[in-house]
């Protein structure tokens, strides 16, 4: 008894995340019902950042221009790096730190057991950059995890090769955390990487 | 059925649903299996750092064929993490049981021994070659392929370090006779008892042993490619134009 059009409407709202059946009923009843307008821009908005919306040629994150505005902003620092797996990660650093270096994403990790390697994270056209000789140091900031770690070393690598000094961000036991609660592989990490103070 | 603390490691994990993760496991008792690990991936995970490859952990499951839920993991005493140099080769040692074992296959007690001595051995030895060949040997004789190593294939007489012998896959080793050489993997005598007696410390040996090695497993392999045996080698071959 449904109209097909609005189940294709439900099917097509599912491939958010987090939305089951019964959510995207009720976000398909919404945008008729009650807010037409609403929907009249959320197609348009689509459509556009559908059409505008790029990969940056130097840095490969997610650009409406050729290149982003981190790596065209001439006040940033162009002699670090720092690499980090997604846009979000991006996002996190850029407004938790202070950090004004340039950003490389890749989109990703290592995973050989799931077909992706070197090329697909771009580090042959990391590599490149690398040989441009701008950059002298580059930060690991990928995530913490078995394949992040492979990932890091990976990056190391190339980075060796061009005589480029390699950093990894710190990990340890989070601000205002209690000791008691936090699981051990953490837990010795901080203890291995402990500063004098 | 409910199976509690059970001593196992994660192979490979990946994404599903929202939050969720679909993770590979290796168990002591139950071999291989596949389980979701609910919310695995949100931000308040109770497994958060937990669920990762070559930790040793106790895995608690429900849930009977297909699809179990993990309702439980546990770190037990924390081995040695491998260096991150190592790491591809420890994703090639998960393939391999990942591609070699089906899930629910009947797996003996040796095989996870095997396992966790190869992650310790990567951790800790000063080589990898011979950490790989042995797990390689162990591996093939666990699925019931071993290698025929000490004797020869037809006349049954002991291998002699001197010897050159040729290694057919379905028989065993032959006697390489110079006018005749025949098919099969040609090995020295020394490269097969030295696998025999698991002692490789002679690195110009590693390369034959590694011949025959592959060469039984892709077999076994039956065509399939090992993703992580093509980015090794991309690796090596980029340490050596370096």
């Amino acid at each position: 008894m449904q109209s097909p059009l609005l189940t294709r409407l439900q099917d097509a709202l599912r491939c958010l995340p987090g939305i089951g059946p019964k959510s995207a009923q009720r976000m398909a009843l919404h945008l008729l019902q009650r807010d037409r307008g609403g929907a009249e821009r959320l197609v348009e908005t689509l459509r556009a950042a559908l059409a505008g919306i790029g990969h940056c040629r130097l840095c490969r994150n997610l650009s409406e221009t050729e290149i982003c505005s981190v790596c065209g902003n001439p006040a940033r620092d162009r002699t670090l790096l720092c690499i980090i797996e997604t846009p979000a990660d991006a996002w996190a650093v850029e407004q938790a730190t202070s950090y004004r270096g340039l950003y490389f994403v890749l989109m990703g990790h290592l995973s050989p057991l799931d077909g992706i390697g070197p090329e697909t994270l771009g580090l042959d056209q990391l590599e490149v950059r690398l040989g441009a000789g701008e950059i002298r140091e580059i930060i690991l900031a990928t995530n913490p995890t078995v394949e992040g770690e492979a990932t890091a070393h990976y990056v190391a690598d190339l980075a060796r090769d061009h005589g480029i000094r390699a950093t990894r961000i710190a990990h340890g036991v989070p601000l205002g955390g209690e000791l008691e609660y936090i699981d051990g592989g953490t837990l010795s990490h901080a203890f291995s990487g402990r500063r004098e103070w | 059925m409910r199976v509690a603390l059970q001593p196992g490691f994660i192979l490979h994990r990946r994404p599903y649903r929202d939050t969720s993760l679909l993770v590979e496991i290796f168990t002591q008792e139950w071999g291989r299996l596949t389980l979701v690990a609910r919310g695995a991936r949100g931000p308040r995970s109770r497994w958060r750092g937990l669920l990762q490859p070559f930790k040793p952990l106790l895995l608690s499951w429900a849930g009977k064929g297909g699809l179990g839920n993990l309702s439980g993991a546990e770190e037990t005493t924390p081995a040695p993490p491998i260096p991150t140099d190592r790491l591809l080769c420890g994703f090639y040692v998960n393939e391999l049981l990942l591609r070699l074992i089906q899930p629910h296959d009947p797996c003996s007690v040796g095989l996870f021994e095997t396992y966790r001595n190869t992650l310790q051995a990567l951790a800790c030895s000063p080589f990898v070659e011979p950490v790989l060949r042995i797990y390689e040997k162990h591996l093939l004789t666990e699925l019931g392929y071993g290698l025929l190593l000490d004797s020869e294939a037809v006349s049954n007489q002991a291998i002699i370090a001197q010897g050159l012998y040729r290694y057919l896959l379905d028989q065993g080793p032959l006697p390489m006779v110079r006018e005749r050489p025949g098919p099969g993997i040609p090995v020295s005598g020394r490269a097969l008892l030295a696998l025999h007696h698991e002692a490789l410390d002679e690195p110009a040996l590693w390369r034959e042993i590694k011949r025959l090695t592959r060469a039984a497993l892709d077999l076994r392999l039956q065509g399939q490619v090992l993703k992580t045996r093509t980015l090794l080698r991309a690796e090596h071959q980029r340490r050596l134009n370096r």
